[in-house]
């Protein structure tokens, strides 16, 4: 019995460093915000918009390419982060939009 | 170095004050600068003689200025520019004007510096036409260049492609607006623009939605839309942004211009086809100038339903934009 609850926690352990992140991005004011995240392979980050138009971010970053397309006011949008290397983000119709993502 | 402003003069010296929501009209202290290339007395002054010397060309007979004239807003005012030969450029010449603060230069945002937009037009067929590996060996043949370059670049190898930019961009980051009237109202000068224009402005802010690119002290945000000048795809015809990558977010778009100093500088938009601030106006404000089926227009592009005397009195206010011209004195002798 004292077997299988060590294991259990050692277990619950391992899930609770192994498991993935969710770090939500918002935009507003034609600003990331934050504007700089610090994050894991495997944590997610989900772009809100609040401005009362529409965005589009993306990086060319080759490890963690990605586009989210067209975002309009309120839609949500998601990216993983696939590849230890650390990239920025902007927004294809705001340069003046930056993300610093930190891979750790 | 610190590069004084005439605006900054203006907070100093006077009484007034911007309220807090008319704060984001008021220009930055300080002009953004690269750390590799401060601006100094020697380097602003090279790159003004790099600047007006046609010998930059393959025909001597073309500079910078050619296209880019202080006296024409820093822009030729004509729908797109005369080349090296009997050619034209595909696009409009855009100002050099308060380009010192952008994070995209060109129409496309192909460059991400001044120093990255400098060399272009001296290469590009359309314009200069002069290789670099034909100019830099010219210049170094030119002693009083060497000696110039020498003293605002030294340890950096002397004349080559990179001092060659940093200072004709060290220049250009100096050619900037003056004071226009907007600015002693958004300062609290209520008497500074005329009611007419003063109405404008709340149209501008409010229900045309020119604000929403056309923003903070710039009156751009520096950001990328396809205004619906051209109708159905632009299949043949110039995709702007989507050159550099096909992202289907870029497709037609092109940079929003400054509106400082808008009245020096027309015709306007990327292809020069509009003569005024009133056509221009008109154009953004309801739709673009094909209102369906244009592939990828700006959700920023739509029909704000604004009447006749809203237009005027947008017009009215831009006009309120435009002082007077920098103080400049333009070389006319050259390093030999």
């Amino acid at each position: 019995m004292k077997k299988i609850v060590t294991t259990l926690l050692v277990a619950g352990a391992l899930s609770v460093t192994l498991s993935a992140k969710n770090w939500v991005v918002n935009q507003k004011g034609k600003t990331f915000i934050p504007s700089k995240l610090t994050v894991h392979v495997g944590d997610t980050i989900t772009f809100d918009n609040s401005d009362p138009f529409a965005h589009n971010a993306y990086t060319d970053d080759e490890a963690n390419e990605f586009d989210v397309g067209m975002q309009p006011t309120g839609k949500e949008t998601h990216m993983k982060i696939k590849s230890k290397e650390s990239f920025n983000v902007e927004c294809a119709i705001h340069p003046n939009m930056l993300l610093e993502v930190t891979v750790e | 170095m610190i590069i004084k402003l005439g605006l900054s003069a203006l907070l100093i010296s006077s009484t007034l004050f911007a309220t807090s929501d008319m704060s984001k009209w008021i220009r930055p202290n300080e002009v953004p600068q690269p750390k590799d290339n401060k601006l100094t007395k020697d380097r602003i002054e090279l790159g003004k003689l790099l600047y007006f010397d046609k010998r930059l060309s393959a025909s001597d007979k073309i500079s910078c200025a050619t296209c880019h004239a202080p006296k024409r807003g820093w822009t030729d005012l004509v729908p797109v520019s005369k080349a090296v030969g009997a050619g034209r450029g595909p696009r409009n010449s855009p100002t050099v004007l308060n380009t010192a603060y952008l994070r995209r230069l060109f129409w496309d945002g192909r460059a991400k510096s001044l120093e990255q937009q400098a060399l272009g037009p001296i290469e590009a067929d359309v314009e200069m036409n002069m290789p670099l590996e034909v100019l830099i060996p010219k210049l170094q043949k030119i002693q009083g260049y060497v000696k110039l370059f020498n003293k605002a670049y030294p340890n950096e190898g002397g004349i080559n492609n990179k001092t060659l930019a940093k200072a004709i961009a060290s220049f250009e980051r100096t050619v900037l607006s003056t004071t226009a009237p907007f600015d002693k109202y958004a300062m609290g000068d209520t008497k500074a623009i005329s009611k007419k224009a003063a109405k404008g402005y709340k149209v501008f802010i409010g229900k045309a939605h020119c604000a929403d690119c056309h923003d903070k002290f710039n009156f751009t945000d520096g950001s990328f839309h396809n205004i619906g000048l051209k109708d159905g795809d632009l299949q043949g015809k110039d995709l702007g942004r989507y050159n550099l990558k096909r992202r289907a977010a870029w497709y037609g778009v092109f940079k929003t211009p400054t509106l400082r100093d808008v009245t020096k500088s027309g015709p306007y938009f990327h292809d020069g086809s509009v003569k005024t601030l009133t056509e221009a106006a008109t154009i953004c404000a309801s739709g673009g100038r094909y209102k369906n089926g244009v592939k990828n227009k700006s959700t920023y592009i739509e029909d704000r339903h604004l009447t006749q005397t809203e237009i005027s009195q947008i017009v009215a206010f831009m006009k309120t934009l435009t002082g007077p011209d920098m103080k400049l004195k333009i070389p006319t002798k050259f390093p030999q």
